[in-house]
């Protein structure tokens, strides 16, 4: 009946067993694997499991062309493809010496909020769907449906759009798309009670949230943690502010901010950053008619188009945390080497198995969400 | 005298019948009402499109497709399972489940066992349906099983005693343990029914009966996104439908007996000799299906507690209130019995 190479595994006289969760489980996201050595409950040790989605896209990138690799990177992590493609964007522009032009750069803020507004959304609901509520989930799921609907309608994508190139962006806005956005963000802000009354003010969510998979300022700091997940131990860093990219620089918004570390500060601080989005893009609704020019800087054919040797370093701030793109060119029509600094690989592995250590066996799965790691980033 | 008491056999299979069927069909159709429900409260369709001879009838054949998909699925048998407890558990859950029914009463005189301890007899079959649970986490041979089926019974056992405790508050009131004489000891318009001066073991007995049913925000038992489903994972096909009927018929039974304890089961809410002030059967079946509307709407807007704070919440809250109110309801009692239904 069992496997051929089954082997039980050694635990001795002690109470302590081992119980498998994932690589398919209603409690992880994608297909991502933990193996938890259990006393009782509570979790005496989690190793992780990576690599259920390996599919080498750093090495698929060396083997094609520059242009080519902008269809492949946003598949890199699927619920915030945005920054992938700007953060590669950026790299390559900075080895060219080239910068995108002003209105250009506008719409790709538009395009990164947007993105961080569609993944925000999703986490809400993934991380209440841990607790067993689902209703947030259909919720978020269904108000992010309007998000791509604005993605179809100005990139031609709906999840992968693909839209930018390293020179600027591929299309110009479309007619009316402005009004558009600036319905979707009312209807987002009209939404913020029925959300706040479901699930930020609900009693019970918050028992299990509070306390859950705390990480200290230091621990964080020594783990790596970006983004949301560090503003949550009460560290206001954000690339936005910190190293301005695009024209960061020219807009206000907050960083928000908690202090417990816990997984209800984390989904406190991603609640905020979705409110600050919609502020950001309000400020580039307003902006954006009276900033003319080309979206785009010429570029050679991209089939015989050779960057120059050199190499570069971009970095973003996408909704799960610091992204960056190591792009390395020898001069050749292809990648040398491109390196992801993906956030989730931080965060789900080795801040997971920090946090399941000691967490009760109910709480992994939130711990998981409330990291908001994205397994396709750590596998990349 | 022999063809008496064969005609008496006769006739009380009728009435189990009579009672089991509508009941099954009530669990089918609850089932229905739940995916469109708690659909609707997510912003959803839920089924819509099973129906008969090409209509689609609002999806209502649904119930109908499911059973038939289930029961011609395999059982698949967990490797080194004890087989025999593998089937006796749902076997377990239905009967008790449906056992109770026998004493509840749907209407005047409408009841199959007219017994004087039907409060008791309601209790204990309720309690023995956690072998059920126990049996099939122990017989699958798996760890995800057994983790809730332990859960499953200690939080069974634990919200038993409030469970318990609020319904000697309802017995204090009333003085009787049948059922019947409980639902008429609360004649007299909706400020004679029970859940008034009875309001925290009103509230504690529905809570209970949630937590004992293991529907959300209890349902730890089937911990979806821990130990995936809990009791019931490794059961497939039929047995897993006699396990999931059990659930639901438990629920209804909840939420029936809520309706019979505390809010006057048949008895109309208005006094008078207008029609709508005549004891009903539809009275009771409309008492039932608005805490039927409760379990759903929990599930919609409730995430799970966690194992710990259900221990926490039954012993450290509901145990203590409710004994404390049993002592309130008996000092009324004995100064003041007008306050509660004479």
């Amino acid at each position: 009946m069992r496997p051929e190479n089954y082997q039980a595994v050694p635990l001795g006289d002690s109470n302590e067993y081992e119980i498998f969760i994932g690589p398919n489980h209603p409690g992880i996201e994608g297909n991502y694997a933990l193996k938890l050595i259990l006393d009782g409950d509570t979790v005496v040790k989690g190793t992780t499991d990576a690599g259920y989605l390996h599919r080498g896209f750093e090495k698929l990138m060396e083997g094609r062309l520059w242009i080519q690799n902008l269809a492949i990177v946003p598949r890199i992590c699927v619920p915030d493809p945005a920054p992938m493609e700007v953060s590669y964007s950026l790299a390559v522009e900075e080895i060219m010496g080239i910068d995108a032009p002003i209105r250009a750069q506008w719409i790709r803020v538009l395009q990164l909020e947007l993105s961080r507004i569609a993944a925000h959304l999703f986490t809400f609901g993934g991380h209440a769907a841990t607790t067993g509520m689902y209703t947030p989930m259909y919720w978020g799921v269904a108000d992010r449906d309007l998000v791509l609907d604005l993605f179809e309608d100005f990139t031609g994508g709906r999840v992968y759009s693909i839209y930018n190139i390293p020179g600027g962006v591929r299309r110009e806005l479309p007619e009316g798309f402005l009004e558009k956005l600036s319905h979707l963000l009312d209807y987002l802000e009209s939404r913020q009670n029925d959300y706040d009354n479901l699930l930020f003010t609900n009693q019970i969510f918050v028992q299990r949230a509070k306390g859950v998979g705390v990480l200290s300022k230091e621990d964080a700091l020594e783990y790596g943690v970006t983004g949301p997940n560090l503003r949550a131990c009460g560290l206001a860093f954000d690339v936005r502010r910190d190293d301005p990219y695009l024209i960061y620089d020219q807009l206000e918004f907050d960083i928000p901010t908690q202090q417990k570390g816990d997984a209800w500060s984390r989904i406190l601080v991603r609640r905020d950053e979705l409110f600050q989005s919609i502020h950001i893009l309000r400020q580039v609704i307003a902006k954006l008619p009276s900033i003319k020019g080309p979206i785009r800087t010429a570029i050679p054919n991209p089939l015989s188009w050779n960057v120059p040797a050199g190499e570069a370093y971009a970095r973003v701030e996408s909704s799960k945390g610091e992204l960056a793109y190591y792009v390395v060119s020898d001069g050749g029509d292809k990648p040398y080497r491109v390196h992801v600094r993906g956030p989730s690989s931080m965060h789900a592995v080795q801040t997971l198995e920090f946090l399941a250590k000691g967490a009760r066996i109910e709480d992994v799965a939130q711990i998981m969400f409330s990291l908001d790691a994205c397994p396709p980033e750590v596998d990349r | 005298m022999i063809g008496d008491q064969v005609w008496l056999l006769f006739w009380t299979l009728i009435k189990i019948v009579a009672i089991v069927l509508p009941l099954i069909i009530v669990v089918a159709y609850l089932t229905y009402a739940e995916r469109r429900v708690i659909g609707f409260m997510q912003g959803r369709m839920g089924p819509n499109r099973v129906g008969l001879f090409g209509f689609k009838l609002w999806g209502l054949a649904q119930p109908f497709a499911d059973t038939v998909k289930l029961l011609l699925k395999e059982i698949i048998f967990p490797a080194n399972a004890n087989k025999f407890l593998f089937l006796m558990a749902p076997v377990i859950t239905l009967a008790t489940a449906f056992a109770a029914w026998a004493v509840v009463p749907f209407s005047d005189g409408l009841v199959l066992a007219d017994i004087n301890a039907g409060l008791v007899y309601i209790l204990a079959m309720t309690s023995l349906g956690v072998y059920g649970v126990i049996i099939a986490g122990w017989a699958s041979n798996s760890k995800y099983a057994l983790l809730g089926a332990l859960r499953s019974a200690a939080q069974i056992v634990s919200y038993e005693i409030a469970m318990g405790f609020a319904l000697v508050g309802v017995l204090i009131a009333s003085g009787s343990l049948n059922l019947s004489e409980i639902v008429n000891s609360q004649s007299g318009g909706i400020g004679s029914w029970f859940f008034i001066p009875l309001f925290p073991l009103f509230i504690i007995y529905f809570i209970s009966g949630v937590a004992e049913t293991n529907r959300a925000p209890f349902d730890v038992a089937e911990g979806e996104s821990e130990i995936v489903a809990g009791f019931h994972v490794e059961y497939s096909g039929a047995a897993f439908a006699l396990f999931f009927l059990g659930e639901y018929a438990n629920m209804i039974m909840i939420s029936a007996l809520t309706a019979i304890m505390f809010m006057g089961g048949w008895l109309s809410p208005f006094t008078g000799d207008s029609l709508i002030a005549q004891p009903s059967i539809l009275w009771f079946f409309m008492k039932t299906g608005f805490f039927l509307l409760l379990y759903l709407w929990f599930r919609a807007t409730f995430p799970r507690y966690r194992y710990d704070q259900i221990m926490r919440l039954g012993w450290k809250i509901f145990i203590p209130i409710t004994i404390v109110w049993i002592m309130v309801v008996a000092v009324i009692k004995v100064y003041k019995p007008e306050w509660i239904g004479g």
